[in-house]
């Protein structure tokens, strides 16, 4: 059914519409408009016509038309990340809308592993799972409402329990992807026709890895296969609150090398603490930085023992049982956490990652720029947070909030010199995109960069799948 | 691109902006990950698939149109009216205290297409059908109290029965049944002799030049009955009445109550009982206007329960977060086709219970879900709620069910030691749940709570209690002792005591209600 008709002036709208079905393919600006903009603010082309496709072979179709054409396509997930990887860099692209493609392909409990479609959501698959009786390791990046398993792919996604489980690419055993040739590849064990996909590491290099973080370059991901594990009953919690950023930092370091939490969230910075978590320190003045555990067992002597040592390594560390209530309320809110901060107004994030011990260096130099700009008295809000990272570093997630559009100019000029910082201080972001494309491109070493552009050029030829991202390969 | 204006759409020029496109809107599934029931709220985005229905996708194109990225014309109004204003939306969204008010911007942009000289035959034909019949169907005035038959109404009543339009011409069983209905239940009513159309139609669809004629009038022929007492079994007149009337600055002085209210009230005062002779399972569609509308979800519910040897069974989205329908808006209207594919998707999920039969108390939602129903193939039953108490064992007097001791004994603690609430804003509500038996605690004063011995129709927070957390928690004199002992038992629980809890606000809109000093004074932060 359509509503809003086509304009039917883009040049492969008659193809299009044959591979696929007429309400699923829409060139009018009506509907691309919609498809203008992620969850940030920056801009890029706005697409030339939207496909919404169902199956594996019509994206086949659809990426061997494009191919001949040449035109440029531009898959996309949930569109809520907040870099501007899913915004197309060339004129008149088509743009693939995943999230029809939302099935469990197969839950293999004899392995351990759920094959999903490309734009099943985060927080459907961990629906799905728990009817089941199972959850995944990393559950998604903060916007896993929306966001999509391969979208999170393909920028390496940050989030919930990456303190355990790492990154999204550390969950991945195998995807399936739709080269730019229109062939398809499945990695992992998945090169055998007759074998489970049960690894991700067999008999040849690590394929997956080479689409993981590809933003979209090198081929449409249709199907990502995850490692799941038996559901965790017992839950357990722990706020710990210091006097300094330092004595946290080394805290929070001894509990992730020791792998003890499902999820650990540090707050930085006791001034922004009424943005990112109202009233948590009212009653405890010296307290200047927290972290915040929460610890998943199939056992309950376990969830509770490993509290009990991570409050021994908070006390040990001069720190302060404060309690469990924000480790809950961001466990229980899990997804919803980022939404309620647009109150404070529009956001413009820092999000890299970094070692834990370069934590306090980083917000040394961020109080200096929130000092010379004075956004306190600008009514700029700022959260500065940390969510730890498998053994010993974390995702920094230093974000200013400009309060109205007349703010936007003097927050754009504080957040740029902010991103300068991260990067100078060591931070490696997780994705580019718009956010950070210039900065690391002036930054990477050639070598690096060249053979990137060499698989790309080697993959994708007549380079149509998400021209020019990573500044292109002319 | 000449820019047009937008002069009721662009007040909400900030409000665009501060949205942060996070997408919960359009496809988030917050069953398991938050235990918040939503699962892709957006029931027109569901049948449609491209972004631009979502309230997400709204928000880029309003944005566009404000800032001339977009010409005003015939498709933007085809994208206009293909929203049903549910409110489903603004209920998922938690980017702001009251979440992004997406319906309020539809309905201004309507205002504004209209302004602008874009408009749909159909909505000017429903116009000129209200400003000279006072009603959309192009029906005779004078024939609007046939459906009533031969029946003659009294000039004053204590109860008026507002019949509204759609239960008067077209869905007219629910019009009949609701008369028999209070007939039976021996109230003192009235039909008014010349009922108008409340509006709803009218503004849902941004055409607003009537609508002071029809309250105006309404409100005169009610006060003329002398009756306090407004009852309508119409979703669509009850938001009208209840938000659109008083946001536009009209006073009455009767209280206005949907027929659910009304029966629920009766029900708690005793005078009333519903039975059927064979156990038959439910299930129950919240129409919009009534629930997220007017916040009325547990009435209805309650009524229900009440009736003997029916049970009542939840469909996967329900309350606040219930998928629409697919009739409001002025969709049904403006394609059918669409609002038949949406209400399908709402029967589905009713025949995902197992109920034998689907309830509503809407006559829209009535006749879309028939639609839907008939539209996929389904043969699942549906009714209007009077209609289907009609039908049912209807005894005067029923002996109220004693309470439970324990949560009797916790709502007197509670309203006996109000400080415990010191901090919560006029109107807070707290929901408790001990044994699976609910009540509920609403701030109305300065250390002043009362407490309702069922659940709330739309709490701030829900709090659930082991027996025996409580039975320690009322040996307290103090409330400071009190506050000590529930941190102890929320961070602290033991198999035997313990206190969970579900945030059921945004928590933006918590702190605006002064669950800071609440959550501090009992030690959780």
């Amino acid at each position: 059914m359509t509503i809003v008709k086509s304009s039917k002036t883009h040049p492969l709208y008659s193809e299009l519409v044959s591979i696929t079905a007429q309400e699923r393919v829409n060139d009018n600006p009506v509907i691309i408009s919609a498809y203008s903009q992620d969850a940030c603010h920056l801009k890029a082309e706005r697409p030339g016509i939207i496909v919404m496709p169902n199956t594996v072979e019509e994206i086949q179709a659809i990426v061997k038309l494009c191919s001949q054409t040449k035109t440029p396509l531009v898959p996309t997930g949930g569109r809520n990340g907040i870099c501007g990887a899913c915004l197309p860099r060339a004129k008149n692209s088509v743009m693939l809308d995943m999230i029809n493609m939302n099935k469990i392909v197969k839950l293999d409990d004899e392995v351990m592993t759920v094959t999903v479609e490309a734009g099943m959501r985060w927080a459907e698959l961990i629906h799905l799972l728990d009817d089941r009786g199972y959850k995944l390791g990393f559950r998604g990046p903060y916007g896993g409402n929306a966001a999509t398993i391969a979208g999170s792919a393909s920028i390496n996604s940050m989030g919930y329990a990456a303190s355990k489980f790492g990154p999204t690419p550390e969950s991945i055993v195998s995807l399936e992807v739709v080269l730019p040739n229109s062939e398809v590849i499945r990695t992992g064990s998945g090169w055998n026709p007759t074998a489970q996909i049960f690894t991700r590491y067999s008999t040849f290099l690590d394929m997956t890895g080479i689409f993981l973080g590809d933003h979209g370059t090198l081929g449409v991901k249709t199907k990502v296969t995850l490692k799941i594990y038996p559901k965790a009953e017992f839950s357990t919690f722990i706020d710990l609150g210091f006097k300094t950023l330092e004595d946290a930092m080394a805290g929070l370091l001894e509990v992730q090398k020791r792998g003890l939490t499902e999820e650990l969230n540090c707050l930085l910075a006791r001034e922004s603490a009424d943005t990112y978590f109202p009233g948590l320190l009212d009653n405890h003045p010296e307290i200047n930085a927290t972290f915040h555990c929460i610890v998943m067992e199939t056992d309950k002597q376990l969830a509770e023992r490993k509290i009990e040592v991570i409050r021994e390594i908070g006390l040990a560390h001069k720190g302060k049982d404060i309690g469990n209530f924000a480790a809950q309320i961001h466990w229980a809110e899990k997804f919803n956490e980022v939404q309620p901060m647009y109150n404070n107004g529009f956001w413009l994030n820092t999000c890299h990652l970094r070692p834990i011990t370069r934590l306090p260096e980083l917000m040394d130099r961020m109080r200096t720029i929130f000092k010379k700009y004075d956004l306190d008295k600008h009514g700029i809000k700022w959260i500065a947070d940390a969510l730890a990272v498998e053994r010993a570093y974390a995702a920094a997630w230093i974000t200013i909030f400009a309060p109205t559009r007349d703010k936007m100019e003097l927050a754009e000029k504080a957040w740029n010199e902010m991103l300068d910082v991260a990067m100078e201080t060591g931070g490696c972001p997780y994705w580019s995109g718009l956010l950070w494309e210039e900065r690391v491109l002036n930054k990477v070493e050639k070598s690096f960069i060249e053979l990137y552009r060499t698989i790309k050029k080697a993959v994708d030829p007549d380079n149509i799948i998400a021209p020019q991202v990573f500044g292109g390969v002319d | 691109m000449a820019k047009t204006k937008f002069p009721s759409l662009e007040p909400y020029k900030n409000e665009l902006w501060v949205c942060g496109r996070c997408g919960d809107c359009s496809l988030a599934d917050k069953i398991i990950a938050s235990d918040r029931g939503v699962d892709h709220p957006c029931g027109v985005k569901n049948v449609l698939g491209f972004e631009a229905y979502s309230a997400k996708g709204r928000v880029m194109i309003l944005n566009d149109l404000i800032e001339g990225k977009l010409e005003l014309n015939d498709d933007i109004v085809d994208w206009a009216y293909a929203c049903n204003i549910c409110k489903s939306c603004q209920e998922t969204c938690m980017a702001t205290a009251d979440g992004i008010k997406m319906p309020e911007m539809m309905e201004a942009l309507r205002k504004d297409l209209v302004a602008n000289g874009f408009s749909l035959q159909k909505h000017e034909e429903i116009e000129t059908s209200i400003i000279n019949e006072y009603n959309p169907y192009k029906e005779t005035k004078d024939f609007r109290l046939l459906v009533f038959g031969d029946r003659e109404f009294p000039e004053r009543a204590d109860v008026v029965y507002f019949t509204g339009c759609t239960s008067s011409y077209r869905e007219k069983e629910i019009a009949v049944t609701t008369v028999e209905l209070l007939e039976k239940l021996g109230v003192n009513f009235t039909v008014l002799k010349d009922e108008r159309c409340c509006g709803s139609v009218l503004l849902r669809l941004g055409r607003e030049k009537t609508f002071a004629n029809l309250t105006n009038h309404n409100i005169e022929a009610i006060r003329l009955t002398g009756a306090k007492t407004v009852v309508t079994a119409c979703a669509g007149c009850y938001r009208t009445w209840k938000v659109d009337v008083v946001e536009a600055g009209y006073e009455y002085d009767f209280q206005v109550l949907h027929i659910t209210e009304y029966l629920d009230n009766l029900i708690e005062e005793g005078n009333t009982s519903f039975g059927v002779d064979e156990g038959i399972r439910v299930t129950y569609h919240d129409p919009c206007h009534l629930g997220r509308h007017s916040e009325v979800y547990e009435a209805p519910r309650r009524v229900i329960e009440a009736i003997d040897n029916v049970e009542l069974v939840e469909m996967r989205t329900n309350n606040r977060y219930a998928h629409c329908c697919g009739a409001g808006g002025g969709l049904k209207g403006t394609n059918g086709d669409l609002a038949n594919e949406i209400a399908g998707n709402r029967i589905k999920e009713a025949e995902e219970t197992g109920a034998e039969l689907l309830l509503t108390a809407c006559p829209f939602c009535y006749r879309g879900l028939k639609d839907g129903a008939r539209h996929i193939g389904s043969n699942l039953k549906v009714l209007d709620l009077p209609t289907f108490l009609l039908d049912t064992k209807i005894g005067k007097s029923v002996r109220r069910r004693e309470e439970e001791p324990l949560k009797q004994k916790f709502m007197t603690y509670l309203t006996q030691h109000p400080k415990i609430f010191d901090g919560l804003k006029n109107g807070a509500i707290i929901d408790y749940e001990i044994s699976e038996s609910r009540f509920h605690i609403k701030v109305v004063g300065k250390r002043n709570v009362e407490a309702k011995p069922h659940r709330a129709e739309n709490p701030d927070v829900e709090l659930m209690f082991s027996p025996a957390a409580v039975e320690t928690l009322v040996t307290f004199d103090s409330e400071d002792e009190y506050a000590a002992q529930f941190g102890k038992f929320f961070k602290e629980p033991t198999d035997e005591k313990w206190i969970r809890f579900n945030l059921r606000l945004n928590i933006v809109k918590l702190l605006m209600k002064g669950y800071r000093k609440f959550a501090q004074k009992a030690g959780l932060i």
